[in-house]
C-alpha cells in the first residue's frame, strides 16, 4: 500500500520534471544558438548550427574558431556603449515616470469620490482598447506641433501616460488598500497627497515592481518609436542601434548576435532582481478586487 | 477572489496577503502608519531603477549629441556614407558660413522611408538631400505631380546637359508624369553569375549558351542526386516564385513588366504570362531533360542562401552589379570560383531577346523644403557624377557608374580575381546601354506582390498536372494575370489625385477569383 | 474588471466617503484632480490629440499638406469590399484563436506543473520560461527567421533528423501562420505562465484536499476547484492576448522582410494599416482600418466583460 503510493509518487515526480526538463530545453534552444551564433565569425555562423567541429577538437568543437571581435568592435569602433547608456535612459526614465503617474491615477480613481470620476474611469477603460498603430500617423504631427521630434522627451512623455497603467493600478489599489486605513489616517490629520504617497503606494509595492518592469522592458525593446521620433544618430537607442547593424544588401550575422546579447543581460539582471514583486504584482492587477 | 459581504464590519476591499482586515483604534493606526512608512513605495530593484534614471540622465545631458544646424543628407547605405565623408569635408571647407555646411547621416531604409514620407506627407522638413532606394522613391508620387516632396530637377538636368551624359534607362525610377526628380546613382545590369568551378569541371562549354532553352540543355548533366534520396542535390539557378526581386528581373528582361511609361498597369501582358509559365516550369516536376525543372531556392541576403551557394545547391544567379560586393564580402569562400556571363536571352515571340535585365536602384534627390536648392544641387553633382567617385564606386562597392564619359576609365578593365579575372566593369558597361527601362509607380510595390501570388497560383496549378508544358500553363497563367491587374486597378482607382487613361477608369466586373 | 466604485456593499464606499466629505468638502476631490492630472495632461496630448487627428483622416484623402480630398464614407466602403482587408481580418483572428487556444493552455500547464509542490529548481524554471519575454520582439523575429529557413534552418534541421521531416519544407512561405504561433509561443508562453502561475495560489488547498477524499479524479478537481479559482485570471489573460493578438504586427513585418509573404498569409490588420498608411501614404484609408480594428477590440473587451458577468451572476 505504502510502497504503491510511493512509487506512483516517484512516477509523479519523474514525470513532472521530465516534462519541465523538456520544456526548458525547448525554450532554451533558441538561446543556446544565439550564444553560439555571437561568437562565431561570419562564415560559420552560416555553416555550422550551433558550435563549429572539429573532431580534433576538446569536445569535438573547433574552439579556435570562435572569436570576441564582434564585442570588441561593437563597444569599441561602433560605440555601442552610448547606445546602452541611452536605452538606460529613456526606459529608466520612461518606468519611473509611468509607474508614478499611473499610480497616482489609479489611487485617485480607486479611492478617492470626486465628480467626474465615472466618466474618468470610462475613458480609461475605453483607452485600453485603441490600437496603437491607429495613432502612429498622427502622433508624428503631434510631436512635431510641440517640438519634441528628435527630442528625447518625444519618447519619454508619450510612454509615460500609458492607460493600461491606470487600469492596473486602479485594480490594485482597490484590492490592495483598505478604506478604513485611508479614513482613520485622515482622521488622524494625514494630508490626500500624503495619504497616497505614504500609504497606498507602499501597500501595493509589488504593482509598483511589476509595472516598472513591464515599462522598462517596453521602453528597452521599442523600436518604431526611436525609429520614428529621433534623428540624430548619436541619441540612438540600442534596438534602433542594432536595426542599424543590419545593412541593407550585407548582414553580419556575428555581430547582429552579439549586439543582440548584449541588449537582452541587463533586461535578464533586472528581471532576476524584480522577480518576486514582480509575480504578486501581476497577480494584484488581474485579480478583480 | 475576496468575496463581497454586506458587512460593514469586515473592509469590503480587503486583499489576501495585503492589508490587515478590521476596524483599528487610533493607535493601532498609528503602529500601521509607521509600518507603512517603513515600506517604501520601491523595492531595491524599483530603487536601483529611479537611480539608473537620474545616473543615467545626467550622463546623458553631460554629454550632449551634437546637432547640426546645416542642411542634412539621409543615406541609406554604409558604404555610400564612407565613400561621400571626404568629398562632404571638401566642400564644407569651401563654405566659410558654418550653418551652411553638410552634415551627412546613416540610416536604416525603414527609418529613412517613414521619416521621409512622414516628412513629405505632413509638410515637415526632412533632410535637404535625400539619398533613397527605389521603392521607397517611388512612395513620393502617389499625389498630384506638383506636391511631391522631391524638388523636380528636370530642367536643371537638361540645361546641364545631364540628360544625355548619363545612361538613359538610368532615369526612368525617378521620373513620374515626365519629371525627373532625382539623380541616378547607377545602372545595375544583371549578368548570370555562375560556378565556374562546377561547370568546368564538368566539361561544359557556356560560350554554347545563347538562350534560357540552351542553358537548360547545357547544364543538364549538372543536376544530379548525391545523397540518393530521390531528389537532385544540385539546381541550375537560383530562382523561386518566394524571391519576388528576381521575377520583375526576368520579366523585364523579356521586355515584360508592371506598368507602361504613363504609369498605366500592363500587369496582364501576353508576354507576363508567358514567362510566368515559362518560370513555373523551371519550378516544378523532374529535372531537365526528363521534365523541365532547373530552379533551386537559395535565397538571397540570407545566410541559409549563403550557404546553399556555398556548397553548390545553385549553380548559377542572377548577379547585378551590386551583388557582385555582396558575394565578395558574405562568401569569400568563392572567391576565383565564379564567373559572369550575360543572362541567356527569352526565345521568341517574347519581345525583347536582350541579355541583360535591372535590378535595383538609387537616387539622391533634393527635398522641397530645402533653403538653399541651387546649392544642394551643386553638392548632389559633386557626390554623384565626378570621376573620383565613379572610380570608389566601383573599386569599394563593385557598382558602375551610370555617367557614360567616365566609361572609358581603364579601372573597368582590371581583371578581378574574385571572378578568376574576369573584367567584370567593362562587362557590364557592355551591357549598360541594354538595360530595360522600369516604372516609377508607386503603385509597383503592389503589382509585384500580386503577380507573385499569380506565380504562386500557377505553381500549385501546375504540381497538380504534371507534367506540364509552358503552353498547357499559358490559358491559367493569362486568367491569374487578369485578376492580378484588376487587383491593382482597384487600389490605383481609389486615388483621387491621379487621373488613370481613359478605358481604365470605368469599373469592371470582377471575375473567377478575383479576390486573389 | 470591476465597475467604477470599488465596492459594491451597501455601506462600503459610500460610508466611508461621506466623512470626509462632512469635514473638508474639496478635500479628496481637488486631491483626486492633481492626482489625475499629470496623467490627464499627457493622455491628452498623445492619445485624444492623435486621436482626434486620426478621426479627422478618416473621412479624407491627402497626400501632403497641400493636396486633400474630402471623400466622406468612401474609405470605409471600399475597406469593406476590400479582399485584402477581409484575408487580413481572416488571418489575424486565425492567429489570435490559435494563439489563445494552444498558447494558454500550455501556461496553464507549465504553471500547473510548477506549482506542484515536490517541484526542484522551481525558481530556475520559471526563469528560464520566462526569459524569453524580455527578448524584444525584434530579436525573436531575427533568430527565428534564421530557425525557419528551409534546409539550414534549425527547425526543419532538427525534424528532419528526428521525423524524417522534408528538409526543403517552406515555412515561411506555406506555414506563415504557424510560424508565427510558433515564434510567439516561445516569447510569450513564459509571461502567461506567470499570471497563472500567481492565480494558482488562489486555488483553497482545503477544498483541493476535500475534493480528493471525496474521490474525485485529477480531472474533476481541476474543473470544479482549480478552475473556478483561476477564471478571473484566465479572463483577464484571455482578453490581453487578443487584444494582443489583433496588434500583431512587427513580428510577421520583420520575419517576412517588410512583406506580407506568398498570397498574403502573412497579412495581419495592422500590417496592412501599415501597408496602407505608410507604403502607399494613404493616411486616410490606413486611419480607417485603425478605426474598425478600435471597434473591434472593444467589441472583445465588452464581450469579456459581459462573459466574465454572466459567470459571476451564474456562480
Amino acid at each position: 500500500m505504502t510502497r504503491s503510493v510511493s512509487n506512483s509518487r516517484t512516477a509523479a515526480f519523474v514525470g513532472v520534471h521530465g516534462l519541465l526538463l523538456i520544456a526548458a530545453a525547448l525554450m532554451l534552444t533558441p538561446f543556446v544558438w544565439l550564444l553560439c551564433a555571437a561568437f562565431k565569425l561570419n562564415e560559420d555562423v552560416v555553416a555550422s548550427t550551433f558550435l563549429p567541429l572539429n573532431p580534433e577538437g576538446f569536445l569535438g568543437v573547433a574552439w579556435n574558431r570562435l572569436t570576441v571581435i564582434h564585442f570588441r568592435t561593437l563597444l569599441g569602433s561602433l560605440g555601442l556603449g552610448r547606445a546602452a547608456l541611452i536605452s538606460v535612459f529613456l526606459s529608466a526614465t520612461t518606468a519611473a515616470l509611468a509607474t508614478l503617474l499611473c499610480a497616482a491615477a489609479g489611487y485617485a480613481l480607486a479611492k478617492l469620490q470626486f465628480r467626474g470620476r465615472t466618466w474618468a474611469a470610462a475613458l480609461v477603460l475605453a483607452a485600453v482598447t485603441i490600437p496603437g498603430p491607429l495613432l502612429l500617423a498622427p502622433s508624428y504631427t503631434v510631436l512635431y506641433q510641440i517640438s519634441l521630434l528628435d527630442s528625447y522627451w518625444g519618447l519619454i512623455l508619450p510612454a509615460a501616460a500609458p492607460a493600461f497603467g491606470v487600469f492596473l493600478f486602479r485594480q490594485a489599489m482597490t484590492s490592495s488598500v483598505p478604506d478604513q486605513l485611508l479614513e482613520a489616517a485622515r482622521i488622524d490629520g494625514c494630508s490626500e497627497l500624503r495619504l497616497f504617497s505614504l500609504i497606498a503606494l507602499p501597500l501595493v509595492r509589488p504593482m509598483v515592481g511589476a509595472f516598472m518592469l513591464i515599462t522598462f522592458l517596453g521602453a528597452w525593446t521599442n523600436y518604431i518609436g526611436p525609429q520614428i521620433v529621433l534623428q540624430t544618430p548619436a541619441k540612438f537607442p540600442l534596438a534602433v542601434f542594432i536595426a542599424q547593424l543590419k545593412g541593407t544588401y550585407y548582414q553580419d550575422y556575428g555581430l547582429l548576435m552579439a549586439a543582440t546579447l548584449v541588449s537582452i543581460i541587463p533586461v535578464l539582471g533586472l528581471f532576476l532582481l524584480l522577480q518576486r514583486e514582480f509575480i504578486s504584482g501581476l497577480t494584484s492587477g488581474a485579480v478583480k478586487g | 477572489m475576496a468575496t463581497q459581504t454586506p458587512d460593514a464590519h469586515v473592509p469590503s476591499s480587503a486583499a489576501a496577503g495585503s492589508g490587515p482586515a478590521g476596524h483599528a483604534s487610533d493607535g493601532g493606526v498609528r503602529a500601521r502608519l509607521t509600518r507603512a512608512v517603513d515600506l517604501l513605495p520601491f523595492s531595491f530593484g524599483g530603487l536601483l531603477i529611479c537611480a539608473l534614471a537620474v545616473v543615467s540622465g545626467v550622463m546623458v545631458a553631460a554629454n550632449p549629441a551634437p546637432r547640426s544646424s546645416g542642411p542634412e543628407l539621409w543615406t541609406f547605405a554604409r558604404l555610400h556614407h564612407e565613400m561621400y565623408e571626404p568629398i562632404i569635408r571638401q566642400w564644407n571647407a569651401g563654405e566659410a558660413d558654418p550653418s551652411r555646411h553638410l552634415t551627412p547621416l546613416l540610416l536604416s531604409m525603414p527609418a529613412l522611408e517613414r521619416r521621409m514620407l512622414s516628412g513629405f506627407l505632413s509638410g515637415m522638413p526632412t533632410a535637404e538631400l535625400l539619398e533613397v532606394e527605389r521603392r521607397v522613391a517611388a512612395r513620393a508620387f502617389v499625389g498630384p505631380v506638383d506636391s511631391v516632396g522631391f524638388v523636380d530637377l528636370t530642367e536643371r538636368l537638361r540645361a546641364d546637359g545631364l540628360l544625355d551624359r548619363i545612361n538613359a534607362p538610368s532615369f526612368s525610377p525617378w521620373s513620374s508624369r515626365g519629371r525627373i526628380f532625382g539623380i541616378p546613382h547607377d545602372v545595375h545590369p544583371v549578368m548570370l553569375g555562375y560556378r565556374a568551378d562546377i561547370v568546368e569541371a564538368a566539361g561544359i562549354d557556356v560560350s554554347k549558351i545563347h538562350t534560357w532553352e540552351d542553358f537548360a540543355r547545357e547544364m543538364a548533366p549538372l543536376m544530379v542526386d548525391k545523397d540518393g534520396d530521390g531528389k537532385s542535390d544540385r539546381w541550375l539557378i537560383n530562382f523561386w516564385p518566394s524571391q519576388s526581386d528576381l521575377i520583375e528581373v526576368l520579366l523585364l528582361q523579356a521586355g515584360g513588366g508592371y506598368f507602361d511609361e504613363a504609369g498605366v498597369p500592363t500587369v496582364n501582358s501576353e508576354a507576363n504570362a508567358r514567362v510566368l509559365a515559362t518560370l513555373v516550369t523551371w519550378c516544378v516536376g523532374e529535372p531537365y531533360p526528363k521534365g523541365k525543372r532547373i530552379a533551386g531556392d537559395a535565397p538571397d541576403f540570407s545566410a541559409s542562401g549563403n550557404a546553399l551557394k556555398l556548397e553548390g545547391y545553385v549553380v548559377s544567379a542572377l548577379m547585378p552589379d551590386w551583388m557582385c560586393n555582396i558575394w565578395r564580402n558574405e562568401i569569400p569562400q568563392l572567391a576565383g570560383k565564379v564567373k559572369l556571363m550575360p543572362l541567356p536571352a527569352w526565345p521568341k515571340p517574347l519581345p525583347s531577346q536582350r541579355r541583360t535585365s535591372v535590378w535595383g536602384g538609387t537616387m539622391l534627390g533634393i527635398a522641397r523644403t530645402a533653403k538653399d536648392v541651387d546649392a544642394m544641387y551643386e553638392v548632389a553633382k559633386r557626390l554623384y557624377l565626378s570621376d573620383d567617385l565613379a572610380r570608389t564606386l566601383y573599386t569599394v562597392g563593385d557598382i558602375i557608374t551610370p555617367v557614360r564619359d567616365h566609361w572609358s576609365d581603364p579601372i573597368f578593365d582590371k581583371p578581378d580575381p574574385f571572378f578568376s579575372g574576369q573584367p567584370k566593369g567593362r562587362m557590364y558597361i557592355d551591357l549598360a546601354g541594354d538595360v530595360p527601362a522600369r516604372s516609377s509607380s508607386p503603385y509597383y510595390i503592389l503589382a509585384q506582390a500580386r503577380v507573385q501570388d499569380a506565380l504562386l497560383s500557377l505553381k500549385d496549378h501546375a504540381e497538380r498536372r504534371l507534367p506540364v508544358t509552358v503552353e498547357d500553363l499559358l490559358p491559367e497563367a493569362r486568367q491569374l494575370l487578369e485578376n492580378a491587374q484588376r487587383a491593382v486597378l482597384v487600389q490605383m482607382r481609389r486615388n483621387t489625385f491621379v487621373d488613370l487613361p481613359a478605358g481604365l477608369d470605368a469599373p469592371t466586373e470582377p471575375q473567377r477569383g478575383a479576390a486573389q | 474588471m470591476t465597475p467604477a466604485l470599488p465596492a459594491s456593499g451597501p455601506l462600503g464606499p459610500q460610508a466611508s466617503a461621506a466623512a470626509p466629505r462632512r469635514r473638508s468638502l474639496s478635500g479628496p476631490a481637488l486631491a483626486a484632480w492633481l492626482l489625475l492630472a499629470p496623467w490627464l495632461i499627457l493622455f491628452a496630448l498623445f492619445v485624444l490629440w492623435p486621436l482626434g487627428e486620426a478621426a479627422r483622416l478618416a473621412v479624407l484623402q491627402t497626400f501632403g499638406p497641400s493636396a486633400t480630398n474630402f471623400v466622406g464614407g468612401r474609405n470605409f466602403s471600399a475597406l469593406f469590399a476590400d479582399p485584402l482587408f477581409w484575408i487580413a481580418v481572416r488571418n489575424t483572428a486565425i492567429y489570435a484563436a490559435t494563439s489563445v487556444l494552444i498558447q494558454l493552455p500550455l501556461a496553464l500547464g507549465l504553471a500547473m506543473l510548477l506549482n506542484r509542490p515536490d517541484v526542484r529548481a522551481r525558481a530556475a524554471f520559471r526563469l528560464i520560461f520566462f526569459s524569453p519575454s524580455l527578448v524584444g520582439v525584434v530579436y525573436v523575429a531575427m533568430i527565428f527567421g534564421i530557425m525557419f529557413e528551409k534546409r539550414t534552418g534549425l527547425i526543419n534541421r532538427a525534424l528532419h533528423s528526428t521525423i524524417g521531416w522534408d528538409l526543403e519544407y517552406p515555412w515561411l512561405q506555406n506555414a506563415i501562420m504557424a510560424a508565427l504561433v510558433i515564434a510567439s509561443l516561445w516569447q510569450w508562453v513564459g509571461f502567461n505562465m506567470v499570471y497563472f502561475l500567481a492565480a494558482l495560489q488562489n486555488v483553497r488547498q482545503d477544498l483541493m484536499e476535500a475534493a480528493r477524499i471525496d474521490g474525485a479524479g485529477p480531472w474533476a478537481r481541476f474543473r470544479l476547484v482549480t478552475l473556478p479559482a483561476i477564471r478571473p485570471v484566465a479572463g483577464f489573460v484571455v482578453l490581453l492576448s487578443v487584444i494582443g493578438s489583433f496588434q500583431l504586427f512587427e513580428l510577421p513585418y520583420l520575419m517576412l522582410n517588410s512583406s506580407a509573404g506568398p498570397e498574403n498569409r502573412g497579412l495581419t490588420i495592422v500590417m496592412y494599416l501599415y501597408q496602407t498608411g505608410f507604403e502607399i501614404g494613404d493616411l486616410g484609408y490606413a486611419s480607417a482600418i485603425g478605426w474598425v480594428l478600435a471597434v473591434l477590440l472593444v467589441v472583445c473587451a465588452v464581450a469579456q466583460r459581459l462573459l466574465s458577468r454572466g459567470e459571476e451572476d451564474a456562480a
